[in-house]
Protein backbone atom coordinates (compact mmCIF):
# COMPACT_ATOMS: atom_id res chain seq x y z
CA UNK A 1 0.00 0.00 0.00
CA UNK A 2 2.66 2.57 0.52
CA UNK A 3 3.95 2.79 -3.02
CA UNK A 4 -0.33 3.79 -3.47
CA UNK A 5 0.25 6.53 -0.96
CA UNK A 6 3.94 7.76 -2.53
CA UNK A 7 2.45 8.34 -5.59
CA UNK A 8 -0.42 9.97 -4.46
CA UNK A 9 1.80 12.23 -2.65
CA UNK A 10 3.81 12.66 -5.80
CA UNK A 11 0.45 13.18 -8.36
CA UNK A 12 -1.14 15.54 -5.54
CA UNK A 13 2.17 17.59 -5.01
CA UNK A 14 2.53 18.05 -8.84
CA UNK A 15 -1.52 18.78 -9.22
CA UNK A 16 -1.06 21.17 -6.16
CA UNK A 17 1.51 23.06 -8.08
CA UNK A 18 -0.29 23.67 -10.92
CA UNK A 19 -4.00 24.54 -9.24
CA UNK A 20 -1.51 26.81 -6.80
CA UNK A 21 -0.09 28.95 -9.46
CA UNK A 22 3.06 28.16 -8.28
CA UNK A 23 4.10 26.96 -11.89
CA UNK A 24 3.66 30.07 -13.13
CA UNK A 25 7.22 31.11 -11.18
CA UNK A 26 8.76 28.19 -12.46
CA UNK A 27 7.98 26.93 -15.68
CA UNK A 28 7.06 28.34 -18.84
CA UNK A 29 3.14 28.20 -19.92
CA UNK A 30 3.64 25.28 -22.66
CA UNK A 31 4.44 22.78 -19.83
CA UNK A 32 1.87 23.53 -17.38
CA UNK A 33 -0.70 20.73 -18.89
CA UNK A 34 2.06 18.34 -19.44
CA UNK A 35 2.70 18.86 -15.77
CA UNK A 36 -1.08 18.76 -14.91
CA UNK A 37 -1.70 15.48 -16.95
CA UNK A 38 1.38 13.77 -15.24
CA UNK A 39 0.17 14.55 -11.54
CA UNK A 40 -3.37 13.49 -12.40
CA UNK A 41 -1.71 10.22 -14.37
CA UNK A 42 0.38 9.51 -10.69
CA UNK A 43 -2.81 10.25 -8.81
CA UNK A 44 -5.16 7.70 -10.49
CA UNK A 45 -2.30 5.17 -10.51
CA UNK A 46 -1.93 5.49 -6.97
CA UNK A 47 -5.53 5.46 -6.16
CA UNK A 48 -5.72 2.01 -8.22
CA UNK A 49 -2.83 0.50 -5.83
CA UNK A 50 -3.92 1.72 -2.58
CA UNK A 51 -7.59 -0.09 -3.41
CA UNK A 52 -5.74 -3.22 -4.76
CA UNK A 53 -3.42 -3.52 -1.87
CA UNK A 54 -5.10 -2.62 0.84
CA UNK A 55 -4.63 -5.14 3.15
CA UNK A 56 -1.04 -6.02 1.78
CA UNK A 57 1.99 -4.78 3.69
CA UNK A 58 5.38 -4.13 1.50
CA UNK A 59 8.42 -2.96 2.23
CA UNK A 60 9.13 0.58 1.63
CA UNK A 61 12.24 1.53 0.57
CA UNK A 62 14.32 4.13 2.13
CA UNK A 63 14.85 6.16 -1.10
CA UNK A 64 11.63 6.37 -1.88
CA UNK A 65 11.05 7.73 1.98
CA UNK A 66 13.57 10.47 1.35
CA UNK A 67 12.21 11.62 -1.80
CA UNK A 68 8.82 11.66 -0.86
CA UNK A 69 10.34 13.85 2.20
CA UNK A 70 11.54 16.41 -0.22
CA UNK A 71 7.97 15.81 -1.94
CA UNK A 72 6.30 16.94 1.30
CA UNK A 73 8.92 20.05 1.61
CA UNK A 74 7.91 20.84 -2.28
CA UNK A 75 4.49 21.06 -0.44
CA UNK A 76 5.12 22.97 2.19
CA UNK A 77 7.83 25.57 1.29
CA UNK A 78 6.40 27.53 -1.80
CA UNK A 79 9.40 28.80 -4.39
CA UNK A 80 10.40 32.82 -3.35
CA UNK A 81 13.44 32.89 -5.91
CA UNK A 82 15.10 35.93 -5.75
CA UNK A 83 14.99 37.28 -8.97
CA UNK A 84 17.99 40.03 -8.75
CA UNK A 85 20.15 36.85 -7.87
CA UNK A 86 19.30 34.98 -10.14
CA UNK A 87 19.69 37.57 -12.75
CA UNK A 88 23.01 38.52 -11.47
CA UNK A 89 24.46 34.81 -12.19
CA UNK A 90 23.12 34.58 -15.39
CA UNK A 91 24.37 36.52 -18.57
CA UNK A 92 21.86 38.59 -20.74
CA UNK A 93 21.31 36.82 -24.08
CA UNK A 94 18.19 37.27 -25.51
CA UNK A 95 17.39 35.56 -28.80
CA UNK A 96 17.06 38.29 -32.26
CA UNK A 97 13.96 40.60 -31.75
CA UNK A 98 10.42 39.66 -33.07
CA UNK A 99 9.38 41.91 -36.00
CA UNK A 100 6.51 42.80 -33.44
CA UNK A 101 8.84 44.94 -31.84
CA UNK A 102 9.99 47.28 -34.35
CA UNK A 103 6.11 47.36 -35.46
CA UNK A 104 4.39 48.14 -32.23
CA UNK A 105 4.05 51.60 -30.76
CA UNK A 106 6.76 52.36 -28.41
CA UNK A 107 4.49 52.49 -25.58
CA UNK A 108 3.18 49.17 -25.86
CA UNK A 109 6.75 47.48 -26.01
CA UNK A 110 7.08 45.66 -23.02
CA UNK A 111 10.51 45.96 -21.19
CA UNK A 112 11.71 42.37 -23.46
CA UNK A 113 10.73 43.57 -26.37
CA UNK A 114 12.47 47.19 -25.51
CA UNK A 115 15.66 44.96 -24.97
CA UNK A 116 15.23 43.20 -28.09
CA UNK A 117 14.78 46.05 -29.98
CA UNK A 118 17.78 47.76 -28.52
CA UNK A 119 20.32 44.76 -29.00
CA UNK A 120 19.14 44.51 -32.11
CA UNK A 121 19.42 48.31 -32.68
CA UNK A 122 22.26 49.71 -31.33
CA UNK A 123 21.96 53.11 -32.29
CA UNK A 124 20.11 54.84 -29.24
CA UNK A 125 19.68 57.63 -30.63
CA UNK A 126 16.88 56.36 -33.19
CA UNK A 127 14.33 55.22 -29.80
CA UNK A 128 15.55 58.69 -27.97
CA UNK A 129 12.42 60.86 -26.74
CA UNK A 130 9.88 57.44 -27.17
CA UNK A 131 7.20 57.30 -24.83
CA UNK A 132 8.39 54.26 -22.15
CA UNK A 133 5.77 51.89 -20.02
CA UNK A 134 7.05 49.46 -18.92
CA UNK A 135 7.38 46.70 -15.27
CA UNK A 136 9.68 44.60 -13.81
CA UNK A 137 11.61 44.15 -11.08
CA UNK A 138 14.75 46.01 -9.98
CA UNK A 139 17.84 44.15 -10.64
CA UNK A 140 21.30 44.91 -7.96
CA UNK A 141 24.64 45.04 -10.37
CA UNK A 142 27.88 44.92 -8.78
CA UNK A 143 28.67 48.66 -9.96
CA UNK A 144 26.38 51.39 -11.12
CA UNK A 145 22.62 52.04 -10.46
CA UNK A 146 20.56 49.09 -10.77
CA UNK A 147 18.57 48.33 -13.56
CA UNK A 148 14.56 47.15 -14.18
CA UNK A 149 14.44 43.71 -15.49
CA UNK A 150 12.67 40.78 -16.23
CA UNK A 151 13.51 37.10 -16.13
CA UNK A 152 12.94 34.87 -19.47
CA UNK A 153 12.49 31.37 -19.93
CA UNK A 154 12.59 28.70 -22.93
CA UNK A 155 11.66 25.90 -20.62
CA UNK A 156 11.75 26.34 -16.57
CA UNK A 157 13.90 28.71 -13.78
CA UNK A 158 17.21 26.80 -14.42
CA UNK A 159 17.53 28.33 -17.79
CA UNK A 160 16.24 31.87 -16.69
CA UNK A 161 17.82 34.87 -18.43
CA UNK A 162 17.69 37.93 -17.44
CA UNK A 163 16.62 41.34 -19.67
CA UNK A 164 17.39 44.35 -17.80
CA UNK A 165 17.10 48.58 -19.24
CA UNK A 166 19.23 51.07 -17.42
CA UNK A 167 17.09 53.65 -15.75
CA UNK A 168 18.14 57.40 -14.23
CA UNK A 169 16.92 56.83 -11.20
CA UNK A 170 15.18 60.23 -9.18
CA UNK A 171 17.44 61.47 -6.80
CA UNK A 172 15.23 60.52 -3.62
CA UNK A 173 14.19 56.69 -5.05
CA UNK A 174 15.63 53.90 -3.18
CA UNK A 175 14.66 50.89 -5.76
CA UNK A 176 15.41 47.62 -3.60
CA UNK A 177 16.78 44.43 -5.57
CA UNK A 178 13.34 42.32 -6.22
CA UNK A 179 11.26 45.21 -5.67
CA UNK A 180 8.81 45.22 -8.37
CA UNK A 181 7.75 48.41 -9.91
CA UNK A 182 6.05 50.17 -12.92
CA UNK A 183 7.66 52.95 -14.87
CA UNK A 184 6.16 55.19 -16.93
CA UNK A 185 9.07 57.79 -18.52
CA UNK A 186 10.37 57.95 -21.92
CA UNK A 187 13.55 57.02 -23.41
CA UNK A 188 16.76 59.11 -23.71
CA UNK A 189 20.65 58.81 -24.13
CA UNK A 190 23.09 59.15 -21.90
CA UNK A 191 26.65 57.68 -21.09
CA UNK A 192 26.92 54.39 -19.65
CA UNK A 193 30.17 52.78 -18.78
CA UNK A 194 31.87 55.35 -21.46
CA UNK A 195 29.47 54.57 -24.16
CA UNK A 196 25.98 55.80 -25.55
CA UNK A 197 22.96 54.12 -24.12
CA UNK A 198 19.45 54.40 -23.65
CA UNK A 199 18.08 54.63 -20.56
CA UNK A 200 14.90 55.24 -19.05
CA UNK A 201 14.23 58.81 -17.61
CA UNK A 202 10.59 57.64 -14.96
CA UNK A 203 8.11 60.14 -14.84
CA UNK A 204 6.04 57.91 -12.27
CA UNK A 205 7.62 54.77 -10.52
CA UNK A 206 5.04 53.19 -8.94
CA UNK A 207 5.79 50.12 -6.47
CA UNK A 208 3.47 46.57 -7.95
CA UNK A 209 2.72 43.14 -6.74
CA UNK A 210 4.92 40.81 -8.58
CA UNK A 211 2.66 39.71 -11.69
CA UNK A 212 0.98 36.01 -11.51
CA UNK A 213 3.56 35.53 -14.38
CA UNK A 214 6.63 37.04 -13.72
CA UNK A 215 8.58 34.95 -16.45
CA UNK A 216 8.29 36.00 -20.08
CA UNK A 217 8.84 33.09 -23.08
CA UNK B 1 19.26 33.27 2.81
CA UNK B 2 18.58 34.53 -0.63
CA UNK B 3 20.67 32.07 -2.63
CA UNK B 4 19.05 28.71 -0.55
CA UNK B 5 15.89 29.90 -1.72
CA UNK B 6 16.81 30.99 -5.12
CA UNK B 7 18.44 27.29 -4.81
CA UNK B 8 14.87 25.47 -3.99
CA UNK B 9 12.90 27.41 -6.76
CA UNK B 10 15.67 26.30 -9.49
CA UNK B 11 15.40 22.64 -7.79
CA UNK B 12 11.43 22.08 -8.05
CA UNK B 13 11.64 23.87 -11.59
CA UNK B 14 14.03 21.78 -12.69
CA UNK B 15 12.03 18.69 -11.05
CA UNK B 16 8.17 19.49 -12.14
CA UNK B 17 9.37 19.94 -15.57
CA UNK B 18 11.54 16.66 -15.63
CA UNK B 19 8.56 14.60 -13.89
CA UNK B 20 6.12 14.78 -17.00
CA UNK B 21 8.91 12.89 -18.89
CA UNK B 22 10.07 10.82 -16.78
CA UNK B 23 6.70 9.27 -16.32
CA UNK B 24 6.17 8.82 -19.71
CA UNK B 25 9.34 7.07 -20.29
CA UNK B 26 7.97 4.74 -17.53
CA UNK B 27 4.50 4.21 -18.96
CA UNK B 28 6.40 3.56 -22.95
CA UNK B 29 7.92 0.41 -21.14
CA UNK B 30 5.51 -0.49 -19.21
CA UNK B 31 3.08 -0.38 -22.63
CA UNK B 32 6.36 -1.84 -24.64
CA UNK B 33 6.18 -4.70 -21.86
CA UNK B 34 2.59 -5.70 -22.05
CA UNK B 35 2.20 -5.50 -25.42
CA UNK B 36 4.97 -7.13 -27.04
CA UNK B 37 5.23 -10.24 -25.50
CA UNK B 38 9.19 -10.27 -23.76
CA UNK B 39 11.48 -12.12 -26.77
CA UNK B 40 8.85 -12.10 -29.45
CA UNK B 41 10.81 -9.29 -31.13
CA UNK B 42 13.75 -8.53 -28.85
CA UNK B 43 15.22 -12.11 -30.31
CA UNK B 44 14.99 -10.32 -33.79
CA UNK B 45 17.31 -7.28 -33.35
CA UNK B 46 20.53 -7.49 -35.16
CA UNK B 47 23.96 -8.24 -33.05
CA UNK B 48 25.99 -6.95 -35.14
CA UNK B 49 28.37 -4.64 -32.90
CA UNK B 50 27.60 -1.67 -35.38
CA UNK B 51 24.53 -2.47 -36.39
CA UNK B 52 23.05 -2.98 -32.67
CA UNK B 53 23.42 0.11 -31.68
CA UNK B 54 22.43 1.75 -35.17
CA UNK B 55 19.23 0.26 -34.48
CA UNK B 56 19.01 1.63 -31.24
CA UNK B 57 19.85 4.83 -32.47
CA UNK B 58 17.00 4.89 -34.59
CA UNK B 59 14.48 3.67 -32.30
CA UNK B 60 14.73 6.86 -30.68
CA UNK B 61 12.31 8.26 -33.23
CA UNK B 62 9.48 6.05 -31.56
CA UNK B 63 9.88 7.81 -28.50
CA UNK B 64 9.43 11.96 -28.05
CA UNK B 65 10.74 12.32 -24.96
CA UNK B 66 13.84 14.05 -23.65
CA UNK B 67 16.75 12.06 -21.65
CA UNK B 68 14.76 11.08 -18.30
CA UNK B 69 12.03 9.35 -20.38
CA UNK B 70 14.45 7.10 -22.43
CA UNK B 71 16.21 5.44 -19.08
CA UNK B 72 13.13 3.18 -18.24
CA UNK B 73 12.94 2.89 -21.83
CA UNK B 74 16.72 1.43 -22.29
CA UNK B 75 16.63 -0.47 -19.05
CA UNK B 76 13.34 -2.44 -19.94
CA UNK B 77 15.40 -3.23 -23.94
CA UNK B 78 18.38 -4.43 -22.04
CA UNK B 79 15.93 -6.41 -18.69
CA UNK B 80 14.76 -8.05 -21.86
CA UNK B 81 17.46 -9.04 -23.41
CA UNK B 82 18.18 -6.78 -25.96
CA UNK B 83 21.47 -6.15 -27.56
CA UNK B 84 23.86 -4.33 -25.22
CA UNK B 85 24.86 -1.80 -28.25
CA UNK B 86 20.51 -1.58 -29.31
CA UNK B 87 20.07 -0.48 -25.98
CA UNK B 88 23.39 1.74 -25.40
CA UNK B 89 22.82 3.08 -28.94
CA UNK B 90 18.88 4.31 -27.64
CA UNK B 91 19.63 5.43 -24.53
CA UNK B 92 22.56 7.87 -26.22
CA UNK B 93 20.70 8.82 -29.49
CA UNK B 94 16.94 9.01 -27.99
CA UNK B 95 17.32 12.16 -26.53
CA UNK B 96 18.55 14.19 -29.61
CA UNK B 97 17.41 11.72 -32.40
CA UNK B 98 13.35 12.19 -31.90
CA UNK B 99 10.82 14.28 -33.84
CA UNK B 100 10.01 17.00 -30.91
CA UNK B 101 13.86 17.66 -30.49
CA UNK B 102 14.76 18.23 -33.73
CA UNK B 103 11.95 20.19 -34.45
CA UNK B 104 12.54 22.43 -31.46
CA UNK B 105 16.27 22.30 -32.75
CA UNK B 106 14.88 23.98 -36.35
CA UNK B 107 12.36 26.05 -34.95
CA UNK B 108 15.34 28.10 -32.70
CA UNK B 109 18.34 27.74 -35.63
CA UNK B 110 15.80 28.01 -38.69
CA UNK B 111 18.95 30.39 -40.32
CA UNK B 112 21.48 27.36 -39.68
CA UNK B 113 20.97 24.52 -41.82
CA UNK B 114 24.50 23.07 -41.09
CA UNK B 115 23.32 22.70 -36.98
CA UNK B 116 20.37 21.14 -37.86
CA UNK B 117 22.07 18.43 -39.49
CA UNK B 118 25.41 18.73 -37.74
CA UNK B 119 22.99 18.07 -34.11
CA UNK B 120 21.48 14.55 -35.10
CA UNK B 121 24.65 13.14 -37.11
CA UNK B 122 26.87 14.08 -34.37
CA UNK B 123 24.53 12.48 -31.43
CA UNK B 124 24.25 9.56 -33.95
CA UNK B 125 28.04 8.85 -33.81
CA UNK B 126 28.54 10.05 -30.66
CA UNK B 127 26.06 6.45 -29.70
CA UNK B 128 27.49 4.27 -31.94
CA UNK B 129 30.82 4.91 -30.42
CA UNK B 130 29.50 4.84 -26.69
CA UNK B 131 28.20 1.91 -27.33
CA UNK B 132 31.27 0.66 -29.04
CA UNK B 133 33.07 1.16 -26.39
CA UNK B 134 30.76 0.11 -23.72
CA UNK B 135 30.06 -3.16 -25.04
CA UNK B 136 33.86 -3.93 -24.59
CA UNK B 137 33.38 -4.37 -21.12
CA UNK B 138 32.33 -7.75 -19.88
CA UNK B 139 27.98 -7.13 -18.71
CA UNK B 140 28.88 -8.25 -15.23
CA UNK B 141 31.41 -4.71 -14.99
CA UNK B 142 29.22 -2.71 -16.85
CA UNK B 143 25.32 -3.45 -16.06
CA UNK B 144 24.00 -2.86 -12.53
CA UNK B 145 23.62 -5.82 -10.34
CA UNK B 146 19.71 -5.67 -10.49
CA UNK B 147 19.51 -4.83 -14.20
CA UNK B 148 22.38 -7.76 -14.73
CA UNK B 149 19.97 -10.78 -13.03
CA UNK B 150 17.26 -9.58 -14.87
CA UNK B 151 18.48 -9.68 -18.09
CA UNK B 152 20.28 -13.15 -16.80
CA UNK B 153 16.63 -14.34 -16.62
CA UNK B 154 15.73 -13.27 -20.32
CA UNK B 155 17.99 -14.95 -21.78
CA UNK B 156 18.48 -18.52 -23.17
CA UNK B 157 20.10 -21.02 -20.72
CA UNK B 158 22.70 -21.87 -23.48
CA UNK B 159 24.56 -18.41 -23.30
CA UNK B 160 25.13 -18.37 -19.47
CA UNK B 161 27.96 -20.52 -17.48
CA UNK B 162 27.41 -22.48 -15.01
CA UNK B 163 27.35 -19.98 -12.78
CA UNK B 164 25.98 -17.30 -14.20
CA UNK B 165 23.29 -19.73 -14.06
CA UNK B 166 23.00 -20.24 -10.46
CA UNK B 167 21.47 -23.71 -10.92
CA UNK B 168 22.41 -26.57 -12.82
CA UNK B 169 24.46 -30.11 -13.53
CA UNK B 170 27.91 -30.19 -14.29
CA UNK B 171 27.66 -32.59 -17.53
CA UNK B 172 24.30 -32.66 -17.71
CA UNK B 173 22.99 -31.73 -21.28
CA UNK B 174 21.12 -28.78 -21.61
CA UNK B 175 17.55 -28.41 -22.96
CA UNK B 176 17.95 -27.72 -26.99
CA UNK B 177 15.77 -24.65 -26.09
CA UNK B 178 15.31 -22.98 -22.62
CA UNK B 179 14.57 -19.23 -23.57
CA UNK B 180 11.66 -18.46 -21.60
CA UNK B 181 8.35 -18.50 -24.03
CA UNK B 182 6.81 -15.43 -24.41
CA UNK B 183 4.20 -14.38 -22.12
CA UNK B 184 1.78 -11.48 -21.67
CA UNK B 185 1.91 -9.79 -18.31
CA UNK B 186 -1.55 -8.40 -16.99
CA UNK B 187 -1.86 -5.10 -16.64
CA UNK B 188 -2.04 -5.50 -12.32
CA UNK B 189 1.74 -7.03 -12.86
CA UNK B 190 2.72 -3.81 -15.41
CA UNK B 191 1.08 -1.23 -12.80
CA UNK B 192 3.24 -3.45 -10.07
CA UNK B 193 6.22 -2.57 -11.58
CA UNK B 194 5.83 0.05 -12.97
CA UNK B 195 5.51 2.06 -10.11
CA UNK B 196 8.35 0.34 -8.67
CA UNK B 197 10.22 1.52 -11.35
CA UNK B 198 8.82 5.02 -11.39
CA UNK B 199 9.59 5.30 -7.64
CA UNK B 200 13.28 4.29 -7.91
CA UNK B 201 14.34 6.45 -10.85
CA UNK B 202 12.14 9.69 -9.20
CA UNK B 203 14.15 8.84 -5.96
CA UNK B 204 17.77 9.35 -8.18
CA UNK B 205 16.04 12.48 -10.55
CA UNK B 206 15.38 14.35 -6.80
CA UNK B 207 19.00 13.54 -5.94
CA UNK B 208 20.37 14.84 -9.62
CA UNK B 209 17.66 18.18 -9.11
CA UNK B 210 19.08 18.56 -5.80
CA UNK B 211 22.89 18.93 -7.25
CA UNK B 212 21.97 20.66 -10.29
CA UNK B 213 20.04 23.06 -8.40
CA UNK B 214 23.23 23.94 -5.41
CA UNK B 215 25.88 23.89 -8.67
CA UNK B 216 23.75 26.20 -10.89
CA UNK B 217 22.85 28.93 -7.98
CA UNK B 218 26.42 29.17 -6.52
CA UNK B 219 28.49 28.83 -10.02
CA UNK B 220 28.23 31.88 -12.17
CA UNK B 221 27.04 31.52 -15.72
CA UNK B 222 29.06 34.53 -16.68
CA UNK B 223 32.38 33.00 -15.63
CA UNK B 224 31.30 29.82 -17.87
CA UNK B 225 30.70 32.42 -20.80
CA UNK B 226 33.58 34.73 -20.09
CA UNK B 227 35.65 32.57 -22.36
CA UNK B 228 33.56 32.16 -25.12
CA UNK B 229 35.76 33.58 -27.58
CA UNK B 230 38.26 31.13 -27.69
CA UNK B 231 38.18 27.65 -30.01
CA UNK B 232 38.74 24.90 -27.53
CA UNK B 233 37.82 27.27 -24.42
CA UNK B 234 34.55 28.25 -25.44
CA UNK B 235 33.69 24.00 -26.30
CA UNK B 236 35.07 23.48 -22.68
CA UNK B 237 32.97 26.11 -21.06
CA UNK B 238 30.47 25.15 -23.14
CA UNK B 239 30.76 21.35 -22.49
CA UNK B 240 30.32 21.99 -18.13
CA UNK B 241 27.50 24.69 -18.71
CA UNK B 242 25.64 21.95 -20.47
CA UNK B 243 26.28 19.31 -17.38
CA UNK B 244 25.14 22.02 -15.29
CA UNK B 245 22.81 23.65 -16.52
CA UNK B 246 20.64 19.79 -16.82
CA UNK B 247 17.48 21.26 -19.04
CA UNK B 248 15.72 18.92 -21.11
CA UNK B 249 17.10 18.08 -24.99
CA UNK B 250 13.39 19.06 -26.06
CA UNK B 251 14.19 22.56 -25.04
CA UNK B 252 18.06 23.27 -25.01
CA UNK B 253 18.24 24.59 -28.58
CA UNK B 254 16.05 27.71 -27.11
CA UNK B 255 18.09 28.39 -24.58
CA UNK B 256 21.55 28.12 -26.76
CA UNK B 257 19.75 30.03 -28.85
CA UNK B 258 20.52 33.14 -26.07
CA UNK B 259 24.36 33.13 -26.01
CA UNK B 260 24.92 31.59 -29.84
CA UNK B 261 25.89 35.13 -31.06
CA UNK B 262 28.81 34.65 -28.33
CA UNK B 263 30.20 31.24 -28.62
CA UNK B 264 31.98 29.75 -31.29
CA UNK B 265 30.11 27.15 -33.62
CA UNK B 266 31.90 24.42 -32.63
CA UNK B 267 30.53 25.20 -28.35
CA UNK B 268 27.15 25.53 -29.52
CA UNK B 269 27.15 21.77 -31.14
CA UNK B 270 29.01 20.65 -28.43
CA UNK B 271 26.41 21.76 -26.03
CA UNK B 272 23.29 20.61 -28.11
CA UNK B 273 25.50 17.10 -27.57
CA UNK B 274 26.93 17.25 -24.23
CA UNK B 275 23.84 17.76 -22.85
CA UNK B 276 21.62 14.97 -23.83
CA UNK B 277 23.94 12.37 -22.58
CA UNK B 278 25.54 13.88 -19.48
CA UNK B 279 23.99 16.42 -16.89
CA UNK B 280 23.82 16.56 -13.39
CA UNK B 281 20.01 15.41 -13.23
CA UNK B 282 21.14 12.47 -15.08
CA UNK B 283 23.78 11.14 -12.83
CA UNK B 284 21.79 9.65 -10.24
CA UNK B 285 19.47 8.00 -13.19
CA UNK B 286 22.71 6.36 -14.63
CA UNK B 287 23.13 4.20 -11.62
CA UNK B 288 19.89 2.24 -12.41
CA UNK B 289 21.18 1.06 -15.81
CA UNK B 290 25.55 1.23 -14.90
CA UNK B 291 28.31 0.42 -12.83
CA UNK B 292 29.93 3.32 -11.23
CA UNK B 293 32.95 2.50 -13.54
CA UNK B 294 30.80 2.33 -16.59
CA UNK B 295 29.04 5.49 -16.16
CA UNK B 296 32.64 7.33 -15.58
CA UNK B 297 33.74 5.80 -18.89
CA UNK B 298 30.42 7.08 -20.58
CA UNK B 299 31.08 10.57 -18.84
CA UNK B 300 34.87 10.79 -20.23
CA UNK B 301 34.48 9.26 -23.82
CA UNK B 302 31.52 11.14 -24.13
CA UNK B 303 33.11 14.46 -23.15
CA UNK B 304 36.14 13.55 -25.69
CA UNK B 305 34.29 12.82 -28.32
CA UNK B 306 31.91 15.89 -28.17
CA UNK B 307 35.17 18.08 -27.64
CA UNK B 308 36.28 16.35 -30.84
CA UNK B 309 33.43 16.98 -33.04
CA UNK B 310 33.35 20.61 -31.75
CA UNK B 311 36.97 21.08 -32.44
CA UNK B 312 36.23 19.78 -35.79
CA UNK B 313 33.37 22.07 -36.62
CA UNK B 314 35.52 25.41 -35.40
CA UNK B 315 38.06 24.29 -38.20
CA UNK B 316 35.42 24.02 -40.85
CA UNK B 317 33.03 26.72 -39.79
CA UNK B 318 36.17 29.79 -38.30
Amino acid sequence: MSRGLLLILWGWMVIWSVLSGRLDLLLRGVFHSLVGASGAVLLAAGLLLVIRHRRRREATRWPWLISAALGCLVLLIPPNPSFSDLASNRPQGLPEPTELAFVLPPEQRSLTEWVRLLRSQPDPQLVDGNPVIISGFVWRQPEGPPLIARLTVRCCLADATPAGLAVAWPEDAEPKANQWLAIQGRMTVAPRHGEPTAVVVPTVIKPIPRPERPLEP
Amino acid sequence: MERVATAWAIFQGLLLEAIPFLLLGVVIAGLARWLVPQGAWISRLPRHPVLAPITGALMGFALPACECGNVPVARRLLASGAPLGTGFGFLFAAPVLNPIVLASTWAAFPDQPWLLIARPLGAFLLAILLSLLLAQLPEAQLLEAALLSERRLSQPLRKLDLLQRGSGLIGAPLPASTAPRPQRPSLRDVLDQSSREFLDLLALLVLGCVIAATVQTWLPRSWLLAIGGAPTGSILALMLLAVVVSVCSSVDAFLALGFAAQVTPGALLAFLLLGPVVDLKLAGLFTVLMRPRAIAITAVAASLGVLLIGQWVNLWQL
